[in-house]
């Protein structure tokens, strides 16, 4: 009866596969064993698997360190071998597994994954990477009261836009590192599509906040825009990046958003001062182009300030008690 | 020759007998003058000084409310004591105030009727020498002769022009004609020689209305005083002429009263500037004195007409945003004194129809004196692509219906030419 015998890893990833047509497998660092291993603390001829006509049984040749079921600690010697089982050699794993054994099923190629490889495809990765730079040098120019050169310009936006792509590569990194593909142009162009996203968020965000009076609640709304964006990228560099369970991913994605924008939340409440004299309103402005609200009349603003008027007072009379 | 030397002595002369009477006065009312002394009860140190003068034989001495304002405020914090001629020390009880004019009555026991200063019931001729007694810097009583010059024309409230040097600690002292009557109390000095006093029938005011009635707490005179000026100020403004002026392309209004001010700068003179920039500021110039980090009464307005040059029209509204995020309040005032500014805003076009504005309007409550708030308004126009008017305002201590009123009639007043 055949076996197969795989080579894995303390985090249960493959490293290699063995079948075998004989009776007997012989597992050790000498070079005469059927499966070499390399960890000093596995003996030269640490242990056998052995067929015996019904079944296969681990046989430990004596070996100083033992073997063990599983992680634990109970002796594998003499144990009878069920398909899947894992055992502990020195600080080496194999998993003995039967044919026929059960396999997960076959995961259908998607559409999405198509969609996804678009954002590697060098012309969307390179215009998409252009379009930050250009918008990046854009908004320093605007914000810029004296007037600019191109080189004042162009040190921001490029030094801007090798700063934002530390994150893919970390991604990318972290993913190499786990024994996942790579598959850093992925992660580049994802990242730089959102990251456009956010741009073309804020301005939406200014334009409601442009075009609404005080009492909407639109752009506290388009507030959360940025918040779904960046989840959705988290979620993205994640399905990239790393084999993981739907839920796992999910979690992942919302801990990052949360890191994100609750640690930026936390720093901003640590430096709110406890009392400000400072006037706190909207300032948005943006061209008459971009006006399209109807206005109001002197009348309507006066009257809408009664509810401030009444806002204060409470607080007022608050603060006393 | 003859006539010269002539001229010399008559010179001489008059300089000999203005210092012999200023010494006279001096002796005679040196008794009723007191130095003012707010003393802090934890350090049993004194935290400020001013100068005070009883106006009646059972002890009742007029100061500044400036002077006793840290006790009027906290009065558990401090206590009023005053030291008088001979160096003797004992407290006083604060009695009533006018905020407004910057006067204070306390009391101090006495045994036996004492002497006292009368007040004047005529105003002095301009050009007549008075003599103002107080005690600058700790340093002792002094006089200091000077001239009445009649009242600052430029005050919502009567204040007189004393040419002579009044230096604080001076302040609450009195200021009186060569009979020895008071015609004004030492309030505030504006550099070499000029000095401002309040006028006497302001005391005489206060203390018949303390007559009549003094049920009223401090801090409820103090509303009371506060709730009124407000009222006749904003009304006085909002009656007075309106008068619309051009700034840029734009028409600003500047309201004709004499105690309202304007300054204008601009940079035409300089060529490499992105936008050209004219400015506008008018204020009233006095405000309302509480406590030393506590001011109130004052109006400011400011209009900024921009007009870009070298400049696309989405990086001029976009430095003018950033230039309107730094709007601060015209008025000092405190966690203690004032709640946050809650402030609202919205697209606005007044009734002439000339003009979108993008508005923005915030006030706060006095958390002691109820029904007054500060205002602060904030509108830019955002209909023109290259010129911008920004007009603005801030009001201190004034009434829902004062600030509504007055931020209707600002708005209605800001167009294009």
């Amino acid at each position: 009866m055949e076996v197969i015998i795989e080579e894995i890893s303390r985090g249960h990833k493959l490293i290699g596969r063995h079948k075998f047509a004989q009776q007997t497998v012989s597992i050790g660092r000498g070079y005469h064993s059927d499966i070499i291993l390399s960890d000093p603390h596995v003996c030269a001829e640490h242990l056998t698997i052995e067929f015996d006509g019904e079944n296969w049984r681990i046989i430990d040749q004596d070996s100083i360190n033992g073997c063990f079921l599983d992680e634990g600690k109970k002796p594998a010697d003499g144990h009878i071998v069920r398909s899947g089982d894992i055992i502990t050699l020195g600080k080496s794993q194999i998993r003995v597994v039967f044919p026929y054994h059960p396999v997960a099923t076959s995961i259908t190629l998607s559409p999405f994954e198509n969609l996804i490889n678009l954002a590697k495809h060098p012309v969307v990765l390179s215009v998409n990477i252009l379009i930050f730079a250009l918008l990046t040098g854009w908004i320093f120019y605007l914000n810029n009261p004296k007037e600019v050169n191109f080189t004042q310009l162009l040190v921001p936006a490029v030094g801007l836009s090798l700063i934002f792509a530390i994150w893919p590569a970390i991604v990318s990194l972290v993913s190499h590192l786990t024994k996942h593909d790579a598959r850093i142009f992925t992660q580049l162009g994802i990242c730089f599509i959102f990251y456009n996203l956010t741009w073309v968020s804020d301005f939406l965000e200014a334009f409601l906040q442009f075009n609404t009076s005080s009492a909407s609640v639109l752009p506290t709304l388009s507030k959360l825009l940025p918040i779904v964006i960046a989840f959705c990228l988290f979620w993205l560099n994640g399905y990239i990046g790393f084999h993981l369970s739907k839920t796992r991913r999910i979690v992942i994605a919302a801990s990052l958003t949360g890191l994100l924008f609750g640690g930026g939340f936390l720093v901003q409440l640590s430096k709110k001062p406890e009392f400000s004299i400072r006037p706190k309103f909207d300032s948005t402005l943006l061209t008459p182009d971009f006006l399209i609200a109807k206005s109001s009349t002197v009348e309507a603003f006066i009257e809408d300030s009664n509810k401030l008027f009444d806002k204060v007072e409470k607080k007022a009379k608050k603060d006393k008690e | 020759m003859k006539r010269f030397i002539g001229v010399w002595l008559i010179i001489i002369s008059s300089i000999a007998s203005a210092a012999e009477q200023a010494e006279t006065l001096f002796k005679q009312l040196a008794p009723s003058l007191y130095q003012i002394r707010l003393i802090d009860k934890a350090s049993g140190e004194k935290s400020s000084i001013g100068s005070g003068f009883q106006i009646s034989g059972d002890g009742l001495i007029a100061t500044n409310y400036h002077v006793v304002s840290s006790y009027a405020r906290h009065p558990e914090k401090y206590r009023i004591e005053f030291l008088d001629n001979q160096g003797k020390k004992s407290t006083l009880t604060l009695e009533s105030i006018d905020v407004i004019n910057d006067l204070a009555l306390v009391k101090r026991e006495v045994q036996q009727p004492m002497a006292y200063f009368t007040i004047s019931d005529s105003v002095p001729a301009k050009g007549e020498e008075l003599f103002s007694l107080g005690n600058p810097h700790d340093l002792g009583m002094i006089v200091v002769p000077g001239t009445y010059n009649g009242l600052k024309k430029e005050s919502f409230n009567d204040r007189i022009h004393f040419t002579g040097s009044v230096n604080s600690g001076m302040s609450g002292g009195p200021v009186v004609n060569k009979d020895a009557q008071v015609v004004g109390i030492n309030v505030a000095t504006s550099g070499n020689q000029i000095g401002f006093l309040v006028p006497h029938d302001k005391l005489i005011d206060l203390v018949n209305n303390y007559h009549q009635d003094n049920s009223l707490t401090i801090d409820q005179q103090m509303s009371k005083q506060l709730n009124e000026y407000q009222a006749n100020l904003i009304d006085r403004l909002l009656k007075s002429d309106w008068q619309l002026k051009k700034l840029g392309q734009g028409i600003i209004p500047t309201i004709d009263v004499p105690f309202i001010r304007c300054w204008g700068e601009s940079n035409a003179d300089k060529s490499d500037a992105l936008m050209m920039l004219a400015v506008a500021n008018c204020s009233l110039e006095e405000n309302t004195y509480i406590t030393s980090d506590f001011f109130t009464g004052s109006l400011e307005m400011e209009f900024r007409y921009l007009q870009a040059k070298k400049l696309s029209n989405t990086k001029f509204y976009r430095l003018f945003q950033r230039q309107i995020a730094r709007v601060m309040p015209g008025n000092k005032a405190g966690k203690d004194d004032v709640t946050e500014f809650q402030c609202q805003h919205d697209i606005v076009m007044p009734s002439h129809q000339l003009m979108t504005t993008k508005s923005i309007f915030c006030t706060r409550a006095y958390k002691d004196f109820d029904g007054l708030y500060d205002a602060l308004y904030l509108s830019i126009s955002v209909d023109r692509n290259d010129q911008a008017l920004l007009s603005h305002f801030t009001l201190a201590g004034v009434s829902q219906k004062s600030a509504q009123a007055f931020t209707k009639q600002f708005m209605e007043s800001v167009s294009w030419k």
